[in-house]
């Protein structure tokens, strides 16, 4: 993969017009990231219905076209899902953005598969692996309700 | 002076890297290492290796004699009084640590007042920090002009009469700017006021006279003056580091140990516990070798034509919105382009075989001041050319174009 298949137009799409970036009202659950090498920092939040169901996924913050677009792209295919899927979604997506060559998850329909895939590059520069996954476990925290601020080395 | 020369004194140039050629502008970050000091560490550990300073057997009395000789090129080179004024740290970080440290401990009270900048890095403020939380004492800013320079003026103003100490940089990291630290020292002098200064931007790139700076102490890296890893160096005046207390205990920098009662060594062992980093001492000297051989007004005067060159290209690079102006500038470039993240930039740009950085460079101060995350900076040493400039900025491009710009 080269660069410019890693800054493909997807990623630049959500990166300069990131999805959701903005913040739910009536939220029930949310939580801050940063990463302060870079200066990325996002703020999830969610709001989960009666059956504890997403029914909405935004966030604010800046960071680079990467970190914007996963953000982007994560809030948009974690609608619909309860925690325990988006949960075993974001191990997916962590265990492809540092080794596995695909998405296994059931709970991703083809064409999300397909969307999430298009950050799959970002394994080819490790520094930047931590950019892709900021949002990701900011959103765990949120589901887990943990006050500490998510800090992403790795 | 033909650069194309010193630069095949680097080993990593004849390297492909990623099947580039290595652009290597990211020297305020760590500088490449000549092969004399490389050389000169194998040699020593493969030929001449032994602890320094304890053992009375050939090896350790010969290691010694070339760790001491290495305090004695610094001395000279940065026109000390003393060869004692020399001590050697794990760093310039250390080194900071040390002085505020030791100044903490007997010399700094409770409402005490130190004056430091907008534009120091994280080792020039955190250590501060300590003491504010310990000791409750206050940290004052001297503030950036919008030439993103800190002025004598401006340090004027924002003395009082608690402030006890004034820590600068000697040069910018981020916005290159170099701080009238003569003046400065002159007129803190003149109230009493002691000047520490972080010099690890100022040692690789400026004229050091420690007489003429006048300053208390100065603080060096010694892995961005093209030597190794591991180690730094701190100039202190010696009725400092006579009057103050140790920093670390440990082996080395006692004179006396008994049950009830403990001496401290004389200078430099006071402020050197435990087994130091003694081959890179030892190549330290090579450095300085290096850096003499060309000669500091030669690389001052490379490095400012290199940055005028850089900067007038960026400045006509639309997009490109150059970090801060000032008159007095060192070899970094720092820049951001509107609609792309620095660290896309770094990114995009290794691709080229361009090393730049990107983040706050360890200046969160400054960054929130000039209300950016963060930026991408370039950074010249002896062996960049106009032509790492030229790529620098074509690799610029480059990145725009991929971000349709």
């Amino acid at each position: 993969m080269n660069l410019k298949e890693l800054y493909q137009e997807i990623i630049l799409e959500h990166g300069k017009n990131p999805r959701n970036l903005r913040k739910t009202e009536g939220f029930n659950k949310d939580a801050k990231g940063n990463n302060p090498l870079c200066g990325d920092n996002v703020h999830v939040y969610l709001k989960l219905n009666g059956q504890k169901i997403v029914e909405d996924a935004s966030f604010e913050g800046s960071g680079c076209a990467i970190s914007m677009a996963s953000a982007s792209i994560m809030t948009d295919l974690i609608k619909g899902k309860n925690e325990h899927e988006a949960k075993e979604i974001v191990e997916d997506f962590l265990g492809m953005i540092k080794e596995n060559p695909e998405l296994q998850s059931k709970y991703l329909s083809e064409d999300e598969k397909t969307k999430l895939m298009c950050l799959s590059g970002v394994k080819q520069y490790p520094m930047r692996v931590k950019c892709a996954t900021l949002s990701w476990h900011t959103m765990v925290s949120a589901f887990d309700e943990k006050m500490e601020e998510v800090k992403t080395e790795n | 002076m033909k650069i194309d020369q010193i630069k095949k004194e680097f080993p990593i140039f004849d390297e492909k890297i990623q099947n580039n050629d290595l652009v290597y502008l990211d020297s305020a970050n760590s500088s490449q290492k000549p092969k004399i000091v490389v050389d000169r560490i194998n040699e020593f550990y493969t030929k001449q290796f032994s602890n320094v300073g304890r053992s009375v057997h050939y090896l350790a009395v010969a290691a010694t004699n070339l760790y001491e000789n290495t305090r004695t090129s610094v001395q000279k080179y940065i026109n000390a009084k003393d060869k004692n004024e020399i001590v050697f740290t794990k760093g310039a970080t250390e080194a900071l640590n040390l002085v505020a440290n030791t100044l903490g401990q007997s010399y700094l009270q409770e409402g005490d007042e130190v004056l430091i900048t907008e534009l120091e890095h994280h080792s020039n403020y955190v250590p501060w920090h300590f003491l504010r939380k310990s000791k409750n004492i206050k940290i004052n800013f001297a503030e950036i002009n919008k030439e993103c320079e800190i002025t004598l003026e401006e340090i004027e103003k924002k003395i009082t009469q608690k402030t006890k100490l004034i820590s600068i940089t000697h040069l910018s990291n981020v916005t290159g700017a170099i701080l009238p630290v003569k003046e400065i020292t002159q007129l803190a002098h003149s109230k009493g006021i002691i000047v520490v200064v972080d010099g690890c931007q100022g040692a690789p790139h400026l004229k050091l006279d420690m007489q003429e700076l006048d300053c208390d102490f100065y603080a060096i890296s010694c892995h961005k003056m093209y030597g190794p890893t591991g180690l730094g160096v701190l100039y202190g005046k010696k009725k400092w580091l006579e009057e103050l207390p140790p920093y670390q205990g440990g082996g080395g920098m006692i004179n006396e140990v008994k049950k009830d009662r403990i001496s401290y060594g004389e200078l430099p062992n006071k402020y050197e516990a435990g087994t130091m980093a003694t081959a890179q001492v030892i190549a330290f000297d090579q450095s300085i070798k290096f850096l003499e051989s060309i000669g500091i007004e030669n690389v001052m005067k490379h490095e400012s034509d290199l940055v005028e060159y850089g900067q007038e290209l960026l400045q006509k690079n639309n997009s490109v919105k150059l970090i801060g102006n000032p008159k007095n500038k060192g070899g970094v470039l720092s820049f951001t382009i509107e609609g792309v993240h620095p660290h896309d930039i770094a990114t995009i740009l290794d691709e080229d075989g361009v090393a730049i950085r990107a983040g706050h460079h360890c200046c969160q101060i400054l960054h929130d001041k000039l209300n950016i995350p963060a930026s991408a900076r370039a950074s010249v040493g002896i062996y960049n050319t106009k032509e790492d400039l030229d790529q620098l900025n074509q690799s610029i491009n480059n990145c725009k174009k991929i971000f349709n710009l």
